[in-house]
C-alpha cells in the first residue's frame, strides 16, 4: 500500500504546484477562489498522506524540486485545461488505493477520488468543455 | 398476568423443541437429496439494476424534453457503459440482466428527479465499493464517483 500512498502523495504535490500556476491565469474572482479552495484541499490531503506514510514507517520519495507541466499554460483557457488534467490525475492516484485498503480507509480514498472527479466536472463546465463527465473517473484513459 | 406469562413460556418451549427437531432431521441427511438452493444474487446486481434503470430514466426525460438531449445523452451513455462493465464482472448479459419491473411505463421525470436518483445511486455504489473484494473495488469506486459527477452536472 505504501507504493500507492506515495503515488497519491506525488499526485497531490503536483496538484498543489499546478494550482499555483492556474491561479495566476484565472480572471473571474469566483474562478480564483475556486482554485484557491482546491489548492487548500490538496494541501490538506498532502499533509494527511505524509502523516499516514510516516505512520507506516515507510519513506516516500522526496518531492521533486521542480515540476514539469504537461503543457504550457499562458492564458485562462490553458489554466482551466490544466485544472481538469490535474484533477483527473489525482482521481487516478486515489482510485488505485481502493483495492489495497479496506473499511474507512477505502471510504476515504473513494471520497478523494469522488471530490477530484466532481471538481474536474466543475472546471469543465467553467471552461465550456463537453461532455462534463467521464464514465469511469480515475480509470486511465 | 401470571397466567399469560406461563402460557408464553410454554409456547416458547414448544417452539424451541420444534426447532431442535428439524435441526436433528437435517443432520440425519433427510434433505440431502434436495437440489442445491439457487445461488444468492451477485452483490453487484443492485448496481447493475440501478445503472439500467438510470439510463432508462434519462431516455424518458429526453423523449419528453428533446431540448435536453445534448446535455443528458452523455450521462445516459455513462450508465450504459457502467452496465456493460458490471454485466461482464457479474457474468451475465445486459439483456438478461434488465430489471424485472418494466420501467418504460413510468412517467418521465425532470432533471431534479434525475439528480435525486443519482445521489441515491451514488450511496449504493459507495456501499458496494466498501464491501467489495479488492479486485472489484475500483469498478464500484469509479461508478460511485461518476454518479456524483452526474449530480453535479445536473445542478
Amino acid at each position: 500500500m505504501t507504493e500507492q500512498l506515495a503515488a497519491a502523495l506525488a499526485a497531490e504535490e503536483a496538484a498543489i504546484y499546478a494550482y499555483g500556476v492556474i491561479g495566476v491565469h484565472l480572471t473571474g474572482s469566483d474562478e480564483v477562489s475556486r482554485a484557491r479552495a482546491a489548492e487548500l484541499e490538496h494541501r490538506a490531503r498532502r499533509d494527511a498522506l505524509v502523516d499516514r506514510i510516516d505512520e507506516l514507517r515507510a519513506s516516500a520519495a522526496p518531492a521533486p524540486a521542480a515540476y514539469r507541466l504537461p503543457f504550457e499554460v499562458t492564458d485562462r483557457e490553458g489554466a482551466l485545461k490544466l485544472a481538469v488534467h490535474v484533477e483527473d490525475g489525482v482521481a487516478q492516484a486515489w482510485r488505485v488505493l481502493l483495492p489495497v485498503t479496506e473499511g474507512e480507509e477505502r471510504i476515504d480514498a473513494l471520497s478523494h477520488l469522488t471530490d477530484s472527479a466532481v471538481r474536474a466536472t466543475r472546471w469543465r463546465r467553467i471552461a465550456g468543455v463537453t461532455p462534463l463527465t467521464i464514465a469511469f473517473p480515475g480509470r486511465p484513459g | 398476568m401470571v397466567l399469560t406469562g406461563t402460557v408464553l413460556t410454554t409456547s416458547r418451549r414448544i417452539l424451541l423443541g420444534a426447532l431442535a427437531g428439524s435441526a436433528a432431521l437435517a443432520g440425519c441427511g433427510v434433505f440431502d437429496g434436495d437440489p442445491e438452493p439457487a445461488p444468492p444474487p451477485d452483490s453487484f446486481q443492485p448496481l447493475l439494476d440501478e445503472a439500467l434503470a438510470l439510463a432508462a430514466s434519462y431516455d424518458r426525460v429526453i423523449a419528453a424534453q428533446p431540448a435536453l438531449a445534448a446535455r443528458l445523452t452523455p450521462l445516459a451513455e455513462d450508465h450504459r457503459a457502467h452496465a456493460a462493465d458490471l454485466a461482464r464482472v457479474i457474468g451475465v448479459t445486459v439483456a438478461s440482466a434488465a430489471p424485472s419491473v418494466p420501467v418504460s411505463s413510468a412517467p418521465a421525470g425532470t432533471t431534479a428527479t434525475l439528480r435525486k436518483a443519482e445521489q441515491a445511486a451514488q450511496k449504493t455504489a459507495v456501499a458496494a465499493c466498501k464491501a467489495a473484494p479488492a479486485e472489484r473495488a475500483m469498478l464500484a469506486g469509479s461508478i460511485a464517483a461518476c454518479r456524483a459527477t452526474h449530480a453535479e452536472a445536473l445542478r
